[in-house]
């Protein structure tokens, strides 16, 4: 027996495996971009990384960029970084991530950057 | 097994799964970074997990000692008691945050360069010959599952799974893709490592149209778009243990694969045509693929 799922969880699932048509689908029939799912996280908290099309469209949508996890204090341009992809790096810059935000080690995303050895993300966050 | 470490994996999204379990994007609060959580439920007694499932988990970490680059990092197995009958067996894995689905949707016209191509297809058959040599199949080898890091780094995900879920699996109605499904699997005919070549090759062609070579809606309708690039098998290349006969195709000869795939190079052609081949023991396997001439031309 399937259990229906709620709309937010649908669209952070959708967010998390990159699926942008459906994230589209969802976000033009009224489903709130800023939304949390039964884990208390909304879709750009979760969305796949290195999916910047969809990023794009989150944030198009008005997704807040700086709603950190509740856990670590992560935000999603900490994330970004973490994993690397400068494209949604500069393209949450953009939209007006805060790149001084610290998660709950006080560390920035640009030490974050550095940690992992993504330098051109660190050194992208640096110039900021 | 170590006991439930839910305090160290917190879920985030559900990203997967069906009535033999749940997949979820999760997160390693000590390390900071996303994981993946399978768990699959499994019916125990008074001995415990059958034996089946340790040996699968076993065999998992075998692999995992290996360190393989080109495949996920198994990075704990937690065990959970449910009821007196049933006990919750939870993989966490390396997740990484992107997939060759959207590697391919983000590349610009006119496509990905070549030798970006022949790098990709170098690591993923690198990858699947790691696990053929261990005597592991995949099954279900698709752009959703292979994973591709932001360094490029390319790691297969989500294989040797399917043997703990099939018995679970085979009660649930979860819609699966066909698209890379090799031409054994669709008549339910014996099979082995050449299905994951079979995949392997309509992912390689998938790297230069950016779109998928074969979009069957049903396993007939599947085999029709196969024959009509490959041909019909010869009547004697037809397994002799299925039960849909060949009569059900019609004639086709085979189409020039260029005429599917119109970038791709010569040497890269043949390659593609000893992975898309009919017979599966005809069918190139990973180690000499990795061997063939478009990987130097």
């Amino acid at each position: 027996m399937r259990k229906m799922m709620h709309v937010e969880d649908e669209l952070t699932k959708a967010a998390a495996t990159g699926n942008t048509y459906r994230v589209q689908f969802l976000l033009s029939n009224g489903v709130n971009v800023n939304g949390v799912n039964k884990f208390g996280r909304t879709p750009i908290q979760v969305m796949m990384m290195g999916n910047t099309p969809l990023a794009h469209l989150l944030l198009e949508y008005g997704a807040d960029p700086n709603v950190p996890d509740p856990g670590t204090g992560s935000t999603p341009l900490h994330d970004a970084a973490r994993t690397g992809f400068m494209d949604t790096v500069q393209l949450l810059i953009r939209f007006n991530a805060d790149p001084n935000s610290t998660d709950h080690s006080n560390l920035r995303p640009v030490d974050v950057a550095r940690r992992t050895g993504h330098m051109d993300v660190a050194e992208f966050l640096s110039r900021i | 097994m170590a006991q439930e470490s839910a305090v160290q994996y917190e879920p985030v999204a559900e990203i997967g799964g069906g009535a033999y379990g749940t997949v979820y994007k999760a997160r390693d609060r000590d390390s900071g970074q996303f994981v993946a959580l399978k768990s699959v439920r499994v019916q125990t007694n008074q001995d415990g997990l059958p034996v089946s499932t340790v040996r699968e988990v076993a065999l998992l970490k075998r692999l995992e000692q290996f360190d393989h680059p080109n495949i996920v990092r198994l990075m704990d197995v937690c065990a959970t008691l449910r009821t007196d009958q049933e006990t919750k067996v939870t993989l966490v894995f390396e997740h990484v945050d992107q997939d060759l689905r959207t590697y391919l949707e983000k590349v610009p016209a006119p496509g990905l360069p070549i030798d970006r191509i022949r790098d990709l297809m170098q690591q993923l058959l690198c990858g699947l010959a790691f696990l053929h040599s261990n005597r592991v199949l995949h099954r279900d080898l698709k752009p959703e599952n292979i994973l591709v890091t932001s360094r490029g780094q390319v790691k297969l995900a989500d294989f040797g799974l399917a043997r703990i879920y099939s018995c679970h699996m085979a009660l649930t109605p979860v819609v699966v893709t066909l698209w890379y499904r090799s031409p054994e699997v669709l008549l339910q005919t014996s099979y082995a490592t050449p299905l994951d070549i079979w995949s392997t090759g309509c992912i390689f062609a998938e790297m230069f149209r950016r779109k998928p070579l074969f979009c069957g809606d049903s396993e007939v309708d599947q085999l029709g778009k196969i024959f009509a690039v490959i041909g019909l098998p010869a009547e004697d290349e037809w397994p002799t243990d299925v039960t849909l006969s060949r009569q059900n195709f019609s004639p086709q000869t085979p189409q020039p694969i260029t005429d599917c795939v119109p970038e791709i190079s010569e040497k890269g052609a043949e390659l593609l045509l000893e992975m898309l081949t009919f017979d599966p023991l005809k069918r190139i396997s990973a180690l000499n693929a990795l061997e063939h001439p478009f990987f130097t031309e």
